[in-house]
């Protein structure tokens, strides 16, 4: 059950319960989903705005036919038209938003419309990446003052993507990655890159800063990675700087109340599951990849570091539930899976090792840390994610490592008396707090 | 309302003067010339199908010393007549090449381009006529190599215009 809907169903109780009436329910319910991404949206909306989306694409692929017996002035003309027309319609029937929605969205892709068909006209080339810079620059106005946050998702997801796209090139005005045999891209395409992530950022609507956090930690980590200006060559670093992004994406996103775990808790859990696989690391076996760490990639990779570390100590966690020993576990969890990189620094063998059965005790913490608290909190669905971690991670290691069938079957049925000796406790845990919340 | 009706009117200005400029940069009165190219074809779904475009005067030897170890610079071209020709339908016509490059233009024919490469890798010079865009079912889309060269123009402030792509005799 989702939180909102969980949340609907608490205040009827408590409106039927008489702890508040109904008209309060409904007044909390209706502050509550306001804050919500697209709350205004109904199932008839989004259908508008598939029909304003197709309706757009249309257009511009029946002008990209290209009717070449027209003039410019005649395909420029009622280009200009259209676009009046179809804005003007959208303001007009801004109180019908099954109309104003694909209209709007119309709206939307008439610049990318326009830029397109005066390349037609005009036999314009050049920066593959310009075109839709422009096209997001010129919406950005209808994504800041419509009332609907349709257009300023769009336009965000736009230059995220663009972001994307642009910086990992070597050939465009967005290129951060080095071609083969060129020197550094110039610094500008830097101050570019930033201003469309800060442009994305700033556009996306609603008050949540999870999904431009998580673009935003993907594309650094993207940057350290590939042949930057900042990139980053030693497995240390590189691990160092995945895990603490990680986290921050993780502690900053996640609101408190949120009951859904989200993307950044898979991509933590995830990350962490990946460092599992450090046991079959080999020192030499990476030479190709390695090359000298730039000055500002470590740099960088520090800081991050060092802000990831602050933010798990000093931040509510948001690995496990509110709660004393969860915040302990939850704080302790989140600062060894960076921590755990450090082993990689002049890594051998057995240090790697070390790393890979760290990870696999991080991950059966976690997992085990769900189970407990979420068998204190009544949370099936905290419970099902800890028995899902753990037991992916013992099918994982029965396969990788111990290969054979008799010793796989041997660990299974370990891991299987392990879960039914844990079930056993955590029931008996119940019902010790159940007897003394009655005495 | 009002905000966005300034936002629509101030989208519409920007369109119809970018429209204009490109008119009038059609418009300028400068001598037309060809150029020998080598044309593939990809679509574009904005702007619909077109020959992607690559000149001989798209890796302007010349420029190796004005752009050094630079990865990207903005350049002239000094554009003149070649040794070879062609001939098309309007009859035999010179083909022009790349005879120079200086960061400010000189006399003659100078054309703006955008530079990319440097250092010991290959040049690449972007003069904005790279792609020509046509009806898709205009049989020039196939044109093969050799077969087609690109009437150009300067139109304003030294930037090339792509006039038409003519099929060679």
């Amino acid at each position: 059950m989702s939180y909102y809907k969980r949340f609907r169903a608490d205040l009827k109780g408590a409106a039927a319960a008489g702890i508040i009436t109904p008209e309060q329910a409904a007044k909390v319910w209706e502050l509550s989903y306001s804050g919500r991404l697209f709350a205004s949206f109904k199932a008839v909306h989004w259908i508008a705005a598939a029909a304003g989306l197709f309706i757009a694409l249309g257009v511009i692929l029946v002008a990209a036919h290209n009717w070449d017996k027209l003039g410019a002035m005649a395909k420029m003309g009622a280009f200009l038209l259209l676009f009046a027309g179809a804005a003007e319609a959208s303001l007009r029937l801004e109180e019908r938003p099954a109309a104003a929605i694909p209209l709007e969205t119309l709206w939307f892709f008439m610049p990318a419309l326009g830029i397109g068909l005066y390349a037609q006209i005009f036999n314009l080339s050049g920066d593959p990446v310009k075109p839709y810079l422009a096209w997001a620059a010129i919406s950005a106005p209808l994504a800041a003052f419509s009332r609907r946050p349709l257009a300023a998702y769009l336009v965000s997801f736009l230059l995220f993507a663009v972001l994307f796209w642009g910086t990992l090139g070597s050939s465009n005005m967005l290129a951060l990655t080095a071609s083969y045999g060129n020197t550094a891209q110039p610094l500008w395409h830097w101050a570019l890159a930033l201003a469309v992530l800060a442009g994305g950022a700033a556009l996306y609507p609603g008050q949540k800063l999870g999904m431009p956090l998580g673009a935003a930690a993907v594309w650094t980590f993207f940057m350290l990675a590939a042949d930057t200006a900042i990139k980053v060559r030693s497995e240390a670093l590189v691990l160092l700087a995945g895990m603490s992004l990680a986290v921050l994406w993780l502690s900053w996103s996640r609101r408190p109340d949120g009951e859904k775990a989200g993307l950044p808790l898979t991509v933590w859990t995830a990350s962490v599951y990946a460092m599992t696989f450090f046991w079959h690391y080999k020192p030499h076996a990476y030479n190709s990849f390695r090359g000298t760490d730039t000055a500002y990639g470590a740099a960088l990779t520090w800081l991050i570091f060092a802000g990831a570390l602050l933010t798990a100590l000093l931040r509510p966690q948001r690995l496990l539930p509110e709660g004393r020993e969860e915040n302990y576990v939850g704080k302790g969890l989140l600062a060894a899976s960076m921590l755990g990189a450090f082993l990689l620094f002049g890594a051998t063998e057995s240090s790697a090792k070390l790393l890979g059965v760290l990870a696999n005790f991080i991950l059966a913490a976690f997992g085990v840390g769900c189970i407990m608290s979420g068998a204190r909190n009544s949370d099936e669905k905290l419970i099902n994610r800890g028995v899902l971690v753990i037991t992916l991670t013992a099918v994982t290691r029965f396969v990788d490592i111990f290969g054979g069938l008799l010793k796989s079957g041997v660990a299974f049925i370990v891991t299987g008396l392990a879960f039914a000796a844990l079930a056993y406790f955590v029931n008996r845990g119940r019902k010790a707090l159940i007897e003394a919340v009655k005495k | 309302m009002t905000r966005l009706r300034i936002v629509l009117a101030a989208q519409l200005l920007l369109f119809a003067a970018w429209g204009g400029w490109l008119l009038s940069s059609k418009g300028t009165v400068a001598p037309e010339f060809y150029l020998e190219t080598v044309p593939v074809d990809p679509r574009d779904f904005l702007s619909g199908t077109f020959v992607a475009l690559t000149y001989k005067i798209s890796a302007p030897e010349p420029c190796r010393k004005v752009i050094g170890s630079r990865s990207f610079a903005q350049v002239y071209v000094k554009l003149e007549e070649g040794l070879f020709s062609a001939t098309t339908p309007a009859g035999p016509v010179k083909l022009y090449e790349a005879t120079d490059c200086a960061e400010h233009p000189g006399d003659g024919v100078w054309v703006r381009a955008s530079v990319q490469g440097g250092g010991a890798g290959p040049l690449r010079a972007l003069y904005g006529i790279e792609r020509f865009y046509l009806n898709e079912n205009d049989p020039r889309k196939n044109a093969g190599s050799g077969s087609v060269v690109a009437k150009v123009k300067p139109g304003r402030r030294n930037a090339l215009v792509l006039l038409d792509l003519v099929q060679k005799l």
